[in-house]
Protein backbone atom coordinates (compact mmCIF):
# COMPACT_ATOMS: atom_id res chain seq x y z
CA UNK A 1 0.00 0.00 0.00
CA UNK A 2 1.15 3.46 -0.70
CA UNK A 3 1.20 6.20 1.79
CA UNK A 4 -2.20 7.05 0.85
CA UNK A 5 -4.67 6.82 3.19
CA UNK A 6 -8.14 4.61 2.59
CA UNK A 7 -11.56 6.27 2.55
CA UNK A 8 -12.45 4.89 5.56
CA UNK A 9 -9.92 6.38 7.42
CA UNK A 10 -9.62 9.52 5.92
CA UNK A 11 -13.72 9.32 6.43
CA UNK A 12 -13.10 8.84 10.35
CA UNK A 13 -10.67 11.40 10.51
CA UNK A 14 -12.82 13.81 9.27
CA UNK A 15 -16.12 12.66 11.62
CA UNK A 16 -13.04 13.41 14.67
CA UNK A 17 -12.21 16.85 12.96
CA UNK A 18 -15.62 18.22 13.29
CA UNK A 19 -16.23 16.93 16.50
CA UNK A 20 -13.14 18.29 17.66
CA UNK A 21 -14.47 21.67 16.11
CA UNK A 22 -17.72 21.63 16.93
CA UNK A 23 -16.39 21.29 21.17
CA UNK A 24 -15.36 24.64 20.50
CA UNK A 25 -12.08 23.94 22.80
CA UNK A 26 -9.72 24.39 20.23
CA UNK A 27 -7.46 27.32 19.80
CA UNK A 28 -7.74 29.52 16.56
CA UNK A 29 -4.66 28.86 14.66
CA UNK A 30 -5.71 25.43 15.46
CA UNK A 31 -9.24 25.70 14.09
CA UNK A 32 -8.22 26.95 10.92
CA UNK A 33 -6.13 24.30 10.80
CA UNK A 34 -8.64 21.65 11.49
CA UNK A 35 -11.13 23.16 8.82
CA UNK A 36 -8.63 23.46 5.88
CA UNK A 37 -7.98 19.26 6.82
CA UNK A 38 -10.89 18.71 6.84
CA UNK A 39 -11.87 20.32 3.36
CA UNK A 40 -9.26 18.67 2.36
CA UNK A 41 -10.38 15.38 3.67
CA UNK A 42 -13.73 15.76 2.46
CA UNK A 43 -12.33 16.67 -1.53
CA UNK A 44 -10.28 12.99 -1.18
CA UNK A 45 -13.40 11.06 -0.22
CA UNK A 46 -15.36 12.80 -2.60
CA UNK A 47 -13.32 12.13 -5.21
CA UNK A 48 -12.74 8.54 -3.79
CA UNK A 49 -16.65 8.16 -4.39
CA UNK A 50 -16.90 9.82 -7.68
CA UNK A 51 -13.63 8.21 -9.47
CA UNK A 52 -14.34 4.25 -8.42
CA UNK A 53 -15.25 2.74 -11.17
CA UNK A 54 -17.28 -0.70 -10.95
CA UNK A 55 -15.65 -3.91 -12.17
CA UNK A 56 -16.55 -7.41 -12.65
CA UNK A 57 -13.83 -10.21 -13.66
CA UNK A 58 -13.91 -13.71 -14.04
CA UNK A 59 -10.88 -15.18 -12.53
CA UNK A 60 -8.59 -16.43 -14.87
CA UNK A 61 -8.76 -19.72 -15.54
CA UNK A 62 -12.15 -22.05 -14.78
CA UNK A 63 -11.57 -24.06 -11.75
CA UNK A 64 -10.99 -27.56 -12.81
CA UNK A 65 -11.96 -29.50 -9.52
CA UNK A 66 -9.12 -31.47 -7.80
CA UNK A 67 -10.23 -35.15 -7.58
CA UNK A 68 -12.47 -35.83 -4.64
CA UNK B 1 7.20 -69.66 -17.45
CA UNK B 2 7.57 -65.79 -17.78
CA UNK B 3 5.92 -63.20 -15.35
CA UNK B 4 3.59 -60.29 -15.74
CA UNK B 5 4.19 -57.72 -12.68
CA UNK B 6 5.26 -60.92 -10.60
CA UNK B 7 2.60 -63.21 -11.48
CA UNK B 8 4.00 -66.16 -12.58
CA UNK B 9 2.20 -67.11 -16.36
CA UNK B 10 2.95 -69.53 -19.14
CA UNK B 11 4.13 -68.05 -22.49
CA UNK B 12 5.06 -69.33 -25.41
CA UNK B 13 8.68 -68.24 -26.93
CA UNK B 14 8.36 -66.68 -30.65
CA UNK B 15 12.61 -65.98 -31.20
CA UNK B 16 12.69 -62.97 -28.80
CA UNK B 17 9.20 -62.19 -28.78
CA UNK B 18 7.19 -64.06 -25.29
CA UNK B 19 3.75 -64.15 -25.78
CA UNK B 20 0.25 -64.96 -24.05
CA UNK B 21 -2.81 -66.48 -24.74
CA UNK B 22 -5.64 -64.59 -23.74
CA UNK B 23 -6.40 -66.96 -20.87
CA UNK B 24 -2.96 -66.81 -19.52
CA UNK B 25 -3.18 -62.98 -19.43
CA UNK B 26 -6.42 -62.46 -17.73
CA UNK B 27 -5.67 -64.94 -15.16
CA UNK B 28 -2.38 -63.60 -14.43
CA UNK B 29 -3.87 -59.93 -14.52
CA UNK B 30 -6.50 -61.81 -12.13
CA UNK B 31 -3.54 -62.97 -9.90
CA UNK B 32 -2.05 -59.81 -9.91
CA UNK B 33 -5.82 -58.08 -8.95
CA UNK B 34 -6.01 -60.44 -5.66
CA UNK B 35 -3.48 -58.86 -3.96
CA UNK B 36 -5.47 -55.17 -4.06
CA UNK B 37 -6.93 -54.51 -0.37
CA UNK B 38 -10.35 -54.57 0.17
CA UNK B 39 -12.26 -51.68 0.36
CA UNK B 40 -15.33 -49.51 1.12
CA UNK B 41 -17.07 -48.14 -2.29
CA UNK B 42 -20.13 -45.91 -2.18
CA UNK B 43 -22.71 -45.60 -5.43
CA UNK B 44 -26.08 -46.12 -6.36
CA UNK B 45 -27.24 -49.58 -7.55
CA UNK B 46 -28.32 -50.10 -11.00
CA UNK B 47 -29.50 -52.64 -13.02
CA UNK B 48 -29.98 -55.11 -10.04
CA UNK B 49 -29.68 -59.09 -11.87
CA UNK B 50 -30.33 -61.57 -9.13
CA UNK B 51 -31.45 -65.36 -10.49
CA UNK B 52 -32.40 -68.43 -8.08
CA UNK B 53 -30.18 -70.20 -10.48
CA UNK B 54 -27.18 -67.92 -10.47
CA UNK B 55 -24.51 -68.33 -7.56
CA UNK B 56 -24.23 -64.36 -7.67
CA UNK B 57 -26.59 -61.87 -7.80
CA UNK B 58 -24.99 -58.83 -9.98
CA UNK B 59 -25.58 -55.34 -10.19
CA UNK B 60 -23.71 -51.75 -11.11
CA UNK B 61 -22.70 -49.08 -8.72
CA UNK B 62 -22.71 -45.58 -10.36
CA UNK B 63 -21.05 -42.32 -9.23
CA UNK B 64 -24.40 -39.85 -9.00
CA UNK B 65 -21.77 -36.56 -9.95
CA UNK B 66 -20.27 -37.72 -13.18
CA UNK B 67 -21.93 -41.01 -14.24
CA UNK B 68 -18.87 -43.46 -13.96
CA UNK B 69 -19.60 -47.30 -13.86
CA UNK B 70 -18.60 -50.07 -11.64
CA UNK B 71 -19.82 -53.66 -12.05
CA UNK B 72 -20.56 -55.37 -8.97
CA UNK B 73 -20.88 -58.68 -8.37
CA UNK B 74 -22.04 -60.83 -4.74
CA UNK B 75 -22.17 -63.92 -3.37
CA UNK B 76 -26.10 -64.53 -3.41
CA UNK B 77 -26.21 -65.59 -0.43
CA UNK B 78 -25.10 -63.35 1.35
CA UNK B 79 -26.95 -60.84 -0.79
CA UNK B 80 -30.55 -62.12 0.14
CA UNK B 81 -29.28 -62.73 4.01
CA UNK B 82 -28.64 -58.68 3.96
CA UNK B 83 -33.01 -58.53 2.64
CA UNK B 84 -32.04 -54.65 2.16
CA UNK B 85 -34.42 -54.98 -0.62
CA UNK B 86 -32.28 -52.72 -3.11
CA UNK B 87 -34.03 -50.56 -5.73
CA UNK B 88 -32.83 -48.87 -8.77
CA UNK B 89 -31.06 -45.16 -7.40
CA UNK B 90 -30.42 -46.75 -3.63
CA UNK B 91 -27.02 -45.46 -2.44
CA UNK B 92 -25.01 -48.14 -1.21
CA UNK B 93 -21.41 -48.48 0.43
CA UNK B 94 -20.08 -51.96 -0.92
CA UNK B 95 -16.83 -53.79 0.54
CA UNK B 96 -14.91 -55.81 -1.64
CA UNK B 97 -12.08 -56.36 -3.61
CA UNK B 98 -11.15 -55.99 -7.25
CA UNK B 99 -11.54 -58.75 -9.42
CA UNK B 100 -11.04 -60.02 -13.18
CA UNK B 101 -13.61 -62.05 -14.37
CA UNK B 102 -10.89 -64.24 -16.01
CA UNK B 103 -13.48 -66.03 -18.71
CA UNK B 104 -14.91 -62.34 -19.95
CA UNK B 105 -11.88 -59.94 -19.31
CA UNK B 106 -14.68 -58.30 -17.44
CA UNK B 107 -13.38 -56.34 -13.99
CA UNK B 108 -15.33 -55.78 -11.38
CA UNK B 109 -16.11 -55.54 -7.46
CA UNK B 110 -16.80 -58.81 -5.81
CA UNK B 111 -18.67 -57.17 -3.00
CA UNK B 112 -18.43 -59.58 0.62
CA UNK B 113 -21.46 -57.12 2.07
CA UNK B 114 -23.44 -54.34 1.34
CA UNK B 115 -24.93 -51.70 3.44
CA UNK B 116 -27.65 -49.43 2.69
CA UNK B 117 -25.74 -45.55 2.81
CA UNK B 118 -28.93 -43.11 3.15
CA UNK B 119 -29.92 -39.27 4.98
CA UNK B 120 -29.93 -40.78 7.91
CA UNK B 121 -26.19 -41.81 8.11
CA UNK B 122 -25.35 -38.62 6.15
CA UNK B 123 -26.77 -36.55 9.11
CA UNK B 124 -25.18 -38.65 11.53
CA UNK B 125 -21.89 -38.54 9.96
CA UNK B 126 -22.17 -34.45 9.65
CA UNK B 127 -23.14 -34.06 13.29
CA UNK B 128 -20.29 -36.15 14.22
CA UNK B 129 -18.05 -33.78 11.75
CA UNK B 130 -19.66 -31.18 13.25
CA UNK B 131 -18.92 -31.53 17.20
CA UNK B 132 -15.26 -32.66 15.82
CA UNK B 133 -15.08 -29.14 14.31
CA UNK B 134 -16.60 -27.48 17.12
CA UNK B 135 -14.39 -28.94 19.75
CA UNK B 136 -11.33 -27.70 17.45
CA UNK B 137 -12.85 -24.19 17.93
CA UNK B 138 -13.44 -23.82 14.28
CA UNK B 139 -16.51 -22.04 14.68
CA UNK B 140 -15.60 -19.77 17.78
CA UNK B 141 -16.94 -16.75 18.09
CA UNK B 142 -13.72 -15.12 18.94
CA UNK B 143 -12.71 -16.84 15.74
CA UNK B 144 -14.88 -14.44 13.02
CA UNK B 145 -13.58 -11.45 12.02
CA UNK B 146 -15.03 -8.04 10.92
CA UNK B 147 -15.62 -7.25 7.41
CA UNK B 148 -14.25 -4.14 5.78
CA UNK B 149 -16.25 -1.37 5.03
CA UNK B 150 -15.06 -0.30 1.59
CA UNK B 151 -13.58 -4.07 -0.03
CA UNK B 152 -10.64 -2.42 -2.44
CA UNK B 153 -11.77 -6.55 -4.33
CA UNK B 154 -14.63 -8.82 -3.63
CA UNK B 155 -14.06 -12.02 -4.39
CA UNK B 156 -17.37 -14.62 -5.31
CA UNK B 157 -17.47 -17.89 -5.32
CA UNK B 158 -20.34 -19.50 -6.88
CA UNK B 159 -21.92 -21.83 -9.49
CA UNK B 160 -21.34 -21.16 -13.10
CA UNK B 161 -24.42 -20.07 -14.10
CA UNK B 162 -26.57 -19.95 -11.13
CA UNK B 163 -29.20 -17.47 -10.24
CA UNK B 164 -27.14 -16.68 -6.32
CA UNK B 165 -24.68 -15.26 -8.76
CA UNK B 166 -27.13 -13.04 -10.61
CA UNK B 167 -28.14 -12.08 -6.85
CA UNK B 168 -24.98 -11.38 -5.43
CA UNK B 169 -23.58 -9.00 -8.28
CA UNK B 170 -26.75 -7.02 -8.67
CA UNK B 171 -27.34 -6.74 -4.81
CA UNK B 172 -23.46 -5.16 -4.79
CA UNK B 173 -23.74 -3.32 -7.96
CA UNK B 174 -27.11 -1.30 -7.06
CA UNK B 175 -25.90 -0.84 -3.66
CA UNK B 176 -21.98 -0.05 -4.45
CA UNK B 177 -21.88 0.53 -8.19
CA UNK B 178 -17.29 1.51 -8.42
CA UNK B 179 -17.11 -2.20 -6.42
CA UNK B 180 -14.79 -4.39 -7.69
CA UNK B 181 -15.21 -8.30 -7.89
CA UNK B 182 -13.60 -11.10 -9.20
CA UNK B 183 -15.73 -13.92 -9.71
CA UNK B 184 -14.69 -17.76 -9.45
CA UNK B 185 -16.84 -20.09 -11.00
CA UNK B 186 -16.41 -23.62 -9.70
CA UNK B 187 -18.49 -26.53 -9.14
CA UNK B 188 -21.47 -26.66 -6.05
CA UNK B 189 -22.80 -29.71 -6.55
CA UNK B 190 -21.55 -33.42 -6.44
CA UNK B 191 -18.62 -34.76 -5.29
CA UNK B 192 -16.09 -32.39 -6.76
CA UNK B 193 -17.58 -29.20 -5.48
CA UNK B 194 -15.58 -29.43 -2.50
CA UNK B 195 -12.37 -29.99 -3.84
CA UNK B 196 -13.42 -26.96 -6.65
CA UNK B 197 -14.65 -24.75 -4.27
CA UNK B 198 -11.59 -24.91 -1.88
CA UNK B 199 -9.52 -24.68 -4.93
CA UNK B 200 -11.42 -21.59 -5.93
CA UNK B 201 -11.13 -20.04 -2.85
CA UNK B 202 -7.18 -20.53 -2.73
CA UNK B 203 -6.62 -18.76 -5.80
CA UNK B 204 -8.80 -16.23 -5.13
CA UNK B 205 -6.76 -14.98 -1.76
CA UNK B 206 -4.24 -14.59 -4.20
CA UNK B 207 -5.30 -11.79 -5.95
CA UNK B 208 -4.27 -8.92 -4.12
CA UNK B 209 -6.08 -6.17 -2.82
CA UNK B 210 -8.73 -8.67 -2.17
CA UNK B 211 -10.71 -8.02 1.24
CA UNK B 212 -13.46 -10.23 1.53
CA UNK B 213 -14.95 -12.99 -0.68
CA UNK B 214 -18.30 -14.43 -0.80
CA UNK B 215 -19.32 -17.88 -1.03
CA UNK B 216 -22.56 -18.22 -2.93
CA UNK B 217 -24.75 -21.30 -3.83
CA UNK B 218 -28.98 -21.11 -4.27
CA UNK B 219 -30.90 -23.56 -2.55
CA UNK B 220 -31.00 -26.98 -3.10
CA UNK B 221 -31.83 -30.44 -1.78
CA UNK B 222 -29.92 -32.05 1.95
CA UNK B 223 -27.19 -33.76 -0.90
CA UNK B 224 -27.10 -30.82 -2.60
CA UNK B 225 -25.54 -28.91 -0.02
CA UNK B 226 -23.43 -31.74 1.15
CA UNK B 227 -20.02 -30.37 -0.63
CA UNK B 228 -20.71 -27.23 1.89
CA UNK B 229 -20.21 -29.44 5.00
CA UNK B 230 -17.23 -30.94 3.56
CA UNK B 231 -14.76 -31.19 5.97
CA UNK B 232 -12.01 -30.09 3.73
CA UNK B 233 -13.77 -27.00 2.59
CA UNK B 234 -14.95 -26.05 6.05
CA UNK B 235 -11.27 -25.88 6.84
CA UNK B 236 -10.70 -24.06 4.25
CA UNK B 237 -13.24 -21.44 5.22
CA UNK B 238 -12.16 -21.05 8.41
CA UNK B 239 -8.52 -20.15 7.78
CA UNK B 240 -8.77 -18.43 5.10
CA UNK B 241 -6.24 -15.27 5.06
CA UNK B 242 -9.30 -12.83 4.17
CA UNK B 243 -12.68 -12.88 5.75
CA UNK B 244 -15.59 -14.99 4.02
CA UNK B 245 -19.57 -14.33 3.88
CA UNK B 246 -20.93 -17.66 3.32
CA UNK B 247 -24.40 -17.74 1.42
CA UNK B 248 -25.30 -21.10 0.67
CA UNK B 249 -28.85 -22.76 0.76
CA UNK B 250 -31.93 -21.43 2.18
CA UNK B 251 -32.16 -19.62 5.87
CA UNK B 252 -33.18 -22.99 7.31
CA UNK B 253 -30.16 -24.67 5.96
CA UNK B 254 -27.28 -25.03 8.42
CA UNK B 255 -24.38 -26.77 5.95
CA UNK B 256 -21.20 -26.54 8.38
CA UNK B 257 -19.33 -23.76 6.15
CA UNK B 258 -21.99 -21.69 7.44
CA UNK B 259 -20.62 -21.88 10.87
CA UNK B 260 -16.98 -21.69 9.68
CA UNK B 261 -17.84 -18.65 7.78
CA UNK B 262 -16.75 -15.28 9.35
CA UNK B 263 -20.01 -13.67 8.63
CA UNK B 264 -23.83 -16.11 7.43
CA UNK B 265 -25.62 -14.43 5.16
CA UNK B 266 -29.35 -15.94 4.66
CA UNK B 267 -29.58 -15.00 0.98
CA UNK B 268 -26.83 -14.37 -1.47
CA UNK B 269 -28.49 -10.20 -2.03
CA UNK B 270 -28.55 -10.18 1.94
CA UNK B 271 -24.31 -11.27 1.37
CA UNK B 272 -24.37 -8.45 -1.26
CA UNK B 273 -25.62 -5.78 1.54
CA UNK B 274 -23.00 -7.06 3.35
CA UNK B 275 -19.78 -6.75 1.90
CA UNK B 276 -20.52 -3.24 0.80
CA UNK B 277 -21.55 -0.25 1.86
CA UNK B 278 -24.49 1.87 0.54
CA UNK B 279 -23.04 4.63 -2.02
CA UNK B 280 -25.95 6.84 -1.08
CA UNK B 281 -25.54 6.96 2.26
CA UNK B 282 -21.91 7.27 1.98
CA UNK B 283 -22.42 10.30 0.39
CA UNK B 284 -24.80 11.57 2.98
CA UNK B 285 -22.76 10.56 5.43
CA UNK B 286 -19.83 12.71 3.94
CA UNK B 287 -22.29 15.71 3.34
CA UNK B 288 -23.31 15.73 7.23
CA UNK B 289 -19.70 15.88 8.07
CA UNK B 290 -18.75 18.92 5.51
CA UNK B 291 -21.45 20.95 6.57
CA UNK B 292 -20.51 19.87 10.46
CA UNK B 293 -16.94 21.16 9.40
CA UNK B 294 -18.25 24.29 8.24
CA UNK B 295 -20.44 24.87 11.19
CA UNK B 296 -17.37 23.60 13.55
CA UNK B 297 -15.37 25.77 12.01
CA UNK B 298 -17.92 28.81 12.06
CA UNK B 299 -18.44 27.74 15.85
CA UNK B 300 -14.87 27.71 17.00
CA UNK B 301 -14.73 31.59 15.50
CA UNK B 302 -17.52 32.57 16.98
CA UNK B 303 -16.75 31.29 20.67
CA UNK B 304 -13.32 33.47 20.21
CA UNK B 305 -15.14 36.76 18.72
CA UNK B 306 -17.40 36.72 21.99
CA UNK B 307 -14.43 35.74 24.24
CA UNK B 308 -12.69 38.87 22.62
CA UNK B 309 -15.23 40.91 23.04
CA UNK B 310 -15.84 40.05 26.81
CA UNK B 311 -11.78 40.44 27.28
CA UNK B 312 -12.14 43.98 25.53
CA UNK B 313 -15.14 44.85 27.83
CA UNK B 314 -12.87 44.28 30.86
CA UNK B 315 -9.71 45.50 29.31
CA UNK B 316 -11.99 49.20 28.88
CA UNK B 317 -13.65 49.35 32.48
CA UNK B 318 -10.43 48.13 34.40
CA UNK B 319 -8.46 52.06 34.86
CA UNK B 320 -11.91 53.01 36.27
CA UNK B 321 -12.50 50.10 38.45
CA UNK B 322 -8.50 50.49 39.47
CA UNK B 323 -9.55 54.57 40.74
CA UNK B 324 -12.75 53.11 42.20
CA UNK B 325 -10.94 50.55 44.24
CA UNK B 326 -8.43 53.03 45.24
CA UNK B 327 -11.20 55.64 46.40
CA UNK B 328 -12.84 52.90 48.24
CA UNK B 329 -9.45 51.99 50.07
CA UNK B 330 -8.45 55.38 51.04
CA UNK B 331 -11.94 56.05 52.54
CA UNK B 332 -11.76 52.96 54.28
CA UNK B 333 -7.95 54.01 56.16
CA UNK B 334 -9.54 57.65 56.58
CA UNK B 335 -12.57 55.70 58.46
CA UNK B 336 -9.90 53.89 60.68
CA UNK B 337 -8.42 57.04 60.89
CA UNK B 338 -10.97 58.87 62.05
CA UNK B 339 -11.58 56.08 65.24
CA UNK B 340 -8.16 56.83 66.12
CA UNK B 341 -8.73 60.62 66.60
CA UNK B 342 -9.45 62.16 69.74
CA UNK B 343 -11.70 64.10 68.42
CA UNK B 344 -14.49 61.45 69.11
CA UNK B 345 -13.35 61.47 72.91
CA UNK B 346 -13.68 65.46 73.28
CA UNK B 347 -17.32 65.15 72.19
CA UNK B 348 -18.06 62.49 74.80
CA UNK B 349 -17.33 65.77 77.11
CA UNK B 350 -13.45 65.07 78.07
CA UNK B 351 -10.90 68.14 77.26
CA UNK B 352 -7.54 68.35 76.75
CA UNK B 353 -5.56 71.20 78.72
CA UNK B 354 -1.65 72.64 77.43
CA UNK B 355 0.08 75.05 79.66
CA UNK B 356 2.71 76.36 77.64
CA UNK B 357 1.38 74.02 74.38
CA UNK B 358 3.01 71.31 76.65
CA UNK B 359 -0.20 68.52 77.45
CA UNK B 360 -1.12 68.82 81.39
CA UNK B 361 -1.15 65.15 82.29
CA UNK B 362 -0.90 65.98 86.18
CA UNK B 363 -2.25 68.12 88.85
CA UNK B 364 1.08 68.90 89.95
CA UNK B 365 2.25 70.02 86.66
CA UNK B 366 -0.41 72.89 86.98
CA UNK B 367 0.94 76.28 88.38
CA UNK B 368 -1.47 78.44 90.53
CA UNK B 369 -2.05 81.76 88.39
CA UNK B 370 -0.71 80.02 85.44
CA UNK B 371 -3.09 80.24 82.39
CA UNK B 372 -3.89 77.71 80.25
CA UNK B 373 -5.40 75.92 77.27
CA UNK B 374 -8.50 73.76 77.26
CA UNK B 375 -9.61 72.68 74.20
CA UNK B 376 -13.41 71.04 74.08
CA UNK B 377 -14.92 69.24 71.07
CA UNK B 378 -15.57 72.70 69.19
CA UNK B 379 -12.97 74.98 69.87
CA UNK B 380 -10.79 76.20 72.89
CA UNK B 381 -11.13 79.25 75.34
CA UNK B 382 -8.30 80.29 78.14
CA UNK B 383 -8.58 80.24 81.73
CA UNK B 384 -6.31 80.57 84.52
CA UNK B 385 -5.22 78.03 87.42
CA UNK B 386 -6.51 79.05 91.16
Amino acid sequence: MSSEPTFESAQRELEQIVQRLESGETGLDEAIALWERGEELYRFCLGKLDSAQGKIEQLASRVEAARP
Amino acid sequence: MTSIVGVKVEATAYGDRKVFSVSAFNRGIATWLQRLPTVWVEGEVTELKRHPRWQSVFFTLKDPADGACLGVSMPRGQFDGLRLGLADGDRVHAYGRPELYAARGEFRLRALSLERFGLGDHLAALERLKRKLAAEGLFAAERKRALPVWPRKIGLVTGNDAAAKRDVLTGIQTRFPPAHVVVAETYVQGPRAAGAVVDALRRLCEVPELDVVVVARGGGSFEDLLPFSDERLVRAIATSPVPIVSAVGHEQDTPLCDLAADVRASTPTAAARLVVPDLGELHERLERARSGLGRGARRSLELKITRLGQAHERLRRAPALLVERRRAALEQTAGRLQALSPKATLNRGYAIVRAREVIVRSAAAAKTGERIDVEVSDGRFGARVE
